[in-house]
């Protein structure tokens, strides 16, 4: 296990270089920051002075190993727009992410449990159709429309909730609630399907034709041994969540968390703060992939690393 | 799983009964800007988020009025042009900072100074480019010289903000960026990055007291939350309202902004060389159709340049081509146009309806037998394009902004050749633009930007198209009347 969590560990470094790499050269390809941060009035003369302050008329090269030595220092230098450490900009979003995000699957969780299970159980029934397009439903709607949608009738019609911003309770319902579409319709579905799957296996008919109480075989058995892919799905979409996939609610919502920040940075090329940005969210995505994986031993004791 | 939902059930329940319903205070108002400032040291950069802001936090030596944006006193009182390159600018006494340290000839001059420094390398010194230097007469005089005469200097002072030498020697940059000191009616109270920027009203103020006391500006992106919050009564005043917005609205106002949308033709290179074909172009294009269908009249037809009547160098006599598409294909068979592709290059999402307008425009030119290839780049492969006369395809779409209100910048930028901008060239012309830059009797200058109108008109260096029109979407509860110049100046509002 150790010797597992070690070689993760090393892994993960690889693959933070190496999105570095990959978002080093496509910021650079995409166009010149310059031109994005000064008016478009400027003189040439302006562009070209920037250009030199900001480093951007060193080689290629020489560019991409002084970045490659700030990734290894932790220390991507100032922003550009906020002349400030650009990771201290990007750890400070985080909380505000992290509380939209933990909310959306605690709630998308909730639901989704029970509705899965009964789909599971009533499999083939009407019951089970009806559950299954809800599903459908949390995951084909486009979470920009929720937001609007939800905007327009509890806030503007009902006023119950602020339509934007950030700092209390009452900002943060409507932004929770549309993060938990997507998850919700995801984990019903997984939920559905391996629970059916689980259900219809000889070890489960087994228990049956023993007599063993129908609670136990639904949670103590099916439920357990259908846990790792329930668990997969949800580490996967909470990499995602948490990686900026939030970006568009976060706008929608006017909500400064993480998502919002990779939008404006990369409208305003700000590289140093851009790449802090990819750097945290790489890290966090392989972290959520290495608690999923060690999770799996612990609902599967058959899987040993 | 029932024990869930209970518990779920009653946090819900809980949540309701604690909402309050409280409206907005009397004497303070909320504002949704587009973005968050990328600073407010208004002497760095200028973003379009930013002015709203520090508009009202630092003073400049003169200001613009209102309505006829003639330049007016601020914390200069009186001036005069002691010499072609010399001016004399009387300072305004018992002025206060924010930080309680008065306002004297040392941070004007400071103000001049560090703003033209490259080393301090600001984003707007193109503005101040014409600027060599700055002195102290004595307590309330000072001194401004300029490289050669400049007839429009005063305009540019009207985008200088005065800032504190002491408080901006001795801080650290990024305090200066979210906390600045400058003479105006409101002082910045926190800025709390992400979320909101507060200011409040300056009791040590020397002019007139705003009846505002505290503004909280916000960042909300999206244009139809920004309405979504208008109409819940969240917010006082929503920036960049959409014209399909304004049914909805509880109440608005509109200007003209500054902003012209044109085509940019290339006619060093390539097809539109033929300067029938760039007559033909402006003829195929119905400008008036754009307006009311796309703008739903939010918009006027530009008059062949990209200037207003209160710009300096504006050329009344002149008019935008007629919508005549008989004419132009006459133009197209006797330029012997035998359907050559015609590059069209665009962007969309940056203005409003960019996209929109460059698809209406090229079905327009396509009507009348160009063969016309319309392709969107991303902004920043658009900017690249943009400032690069090598790339320049044949025909680019493009906007124009013009914050001094005056020719000059224009011509510069975009006929001159090599302007940062240009795609023209004409050495006649040339001369014509670097006279009337330093000419200073404004008789004459005028004339000689109506002619350089004229010229560029006759041998179309594009088309001139739309000048979009601003609309703010307002609570029913404010009072406000928009300037000429665009700033949002909250000593301007009230409350009834």
């Amino acid at each position: 296990m150790k010797r597992y969590i070690i070689l993760r560990l090393l892994y993960t470094i690889v693959v933070i270089f190496g999105v570095s790499i990959l978002v080093f050269i496509i910021t650079h390809v995409i166009g010149n920051p310059v031109n994005t941060m000064l008016p478009l009035q400027a003189t040439d003369a302006e562009r070209i002075a920037l250009s030199h302050k900001l480093g951007l008329d060193k080689p290629i090269l020489i560019q991409l190993l002084d970045f490659l030595k700030s990734v290894i220092r932790l220390d991507f230098g100032n922003s550009w727009w906020q002349q400030i450490p650009a990771l201290g900009i990007v750890l400070k979003r985080i909380p505000a992410t992290l509380i939209l995000v933990f909310f959306a699957f605690v709630l998308a969780f909730v639901l989704a449990l029970p509705i899965g299970i009964i789909a599971a159980y009533k499999s083939g029934t009407i019951i089970d159709r009806f559950f299954t397009n809800i599903s459908l439903v949390g995951i084909c709607f486009p979470p920009f429309w929720v937001a609007l949608m939800l905007i327009l009738f509890f806030s503007v019609r009902l006023g119950w909730f602020y339509t934007s911003g950030y700092g209390t309770l009452k900002h943060a319902v409507l932004p929770i609630v549309t993060l938990a579409f997507v998850p919700m319709g995801h984990l019903i579905q997984i939920i559905r399907s391996s629970m059916a799957e689980q259900l219809n296996s000889q070890y489960i008919i087994t228990a049956r034709a023993k007599g063993v109480n129908e609670k136990v075989i639904l949670f103590g058995h099916a439920l357990k041994n259908a846990a790792t892919s329930i668990v997969t799905m949800f580490g996967f979409d909470l990499g995602r969540y948490l990686a900026g996939e939030t970006a568009a609610v976060e706008v929608v919502f006017g909500w400064p968390g993480i998502g919002m920040l990779i939008v404006d940075t990369i409208g305003k090329q700000d590289f140093p703060l851009l790449q802090a940005e990819v750097f945290t969210v790489a890290f966090v995505i392989c972290l959520i992939n290495l608690i999923t994986d060690i999770s799996y031993a612990f609902f599967d004791p058959t899987i040993k690393y | 799983m029932f024990k869930n939902w209970k518990i779920i059930l009653a946090i819900f329940v809980i949540l309701l009964l604690t909402i309050n319903l409280t409206g907005l205070a009397q004497d303070q108002i909320v504002i949704a800007l587009q973005g968050e400032p990328t600073t407010l040291d208004p002497q760095f950069a200028d973003d379009g988020n930013m002015r709203p802001v520090s508009d009202n936090v630092f003073d400049k030596l003169l200001v613009l009025d209102g309505k006829t944006l003639q330049p007016i006193p601020c914390l200069a009182i009186e001036w005069e042009r002691v010499s072609d390159i010399t001016w004399q600018f009387t300072l305004r006494e018992n002025v206060k900072f924010h930080n309680g340290e008065p306002f004297t000839a040392e941070d004007a001059v400071y103000s001049v100074k560090r703003i033209i420094d490259p080393t301090f390398n600001s984003q707007i010194a193109g503005n101040f480019s014409t600027i060599k230097d700055a002195k102290i007469i004595n307590s309330n005089t000072i001194l401004i010289i300029t490289n050669g005469p400049d007839p429009i200097l005063l305009k540019r002072l009207t985008l200088l903000d005065i800032v504190n030498k002491k408080y901006t020697e001795s801080s650290p940059n990024n305090i200066i960026n979210t906390k600045p000191v400058g003479t105006g009616p409101y002082q910045v109270i926190e800025w709390n990055r992400g979320e909101e920027i507060k200011i409040e009203k300056f009791n040590g103020y020397w002019g007139q007291k705003p009846n505002i006391q505290n503004v909280t500006y916000r960042f909300i992106q999206e244009n139809s939350t920004r309405l979504a919050a208008l109409k819940a009564g969240e917010i006082n005043l929503a920036v960049n309202m959409l014209p399909e917005y304004l049914e909805q609205l509880p109440s608005y106002k509109t200007a003209n902004s500054i902003e012209f949308y044109f085509l940019r033709f290339n006619t060093i290179r390539g097809i539109m060389q033929n300067k029938l074909i760039r007559q033909a172009v402006n003829y195929a294009i119905d400008k008036e159709a754009i307006v009311e269908a796309l703008f739903l009249g939010s918009a006027a037809p530009a008059r062949g340049q990209l200037a207003k009547e209160a710009y300096f160098g504006f050329n009344k006599n002149l008019d935008a081509y007629a919508f005549n598409p008989e004419k132009a294909k006459e133009l197209l068979k006797e330029a012997g146009y035998k359907g050559e592709v015609v590059q069209l290059i665009s962007e969309r999402g940056r203005w409003m309806k960019d996209g929109e307008i460059s698809e209406a425009v090229a079905s327009m030119i396509s009507d009348v037998g160009i063969n016309v290839k319309l392709t969107f780049l991303s902004w920043q492969q658009w900017l690249d394009t943009l400032f690069n006369l090598e790339k320049a395809p044949d025909i680019m779409f493009s906007s124009n902004g013009n914050e001094l209100f005056d020719m000059d910048r224009f011509y510069q930028a975009i006929i001159k050749t090599g302007g940062p901008q240009s795609a023209y060239s004409n050495p006649d012309i040339d001369k014509k633009i670097d006279a009337a830059r330093n000419e200073m009797d404004p008789v004459k200058r005028q004339a000689m930007y109506e002619e350089l109108a004229q010229l560029v008109y006759d041998d179309p260096f594009g088309v001139p198209l739309i000048n979009l029109k601003s609309i703010w979407g307002i609570s029913k509860d404010l009072e406000w009347e928009p300037r000429e110049d665009g700033r949002m100046l909250i000593s301007e509002m009230s409350l009834k």
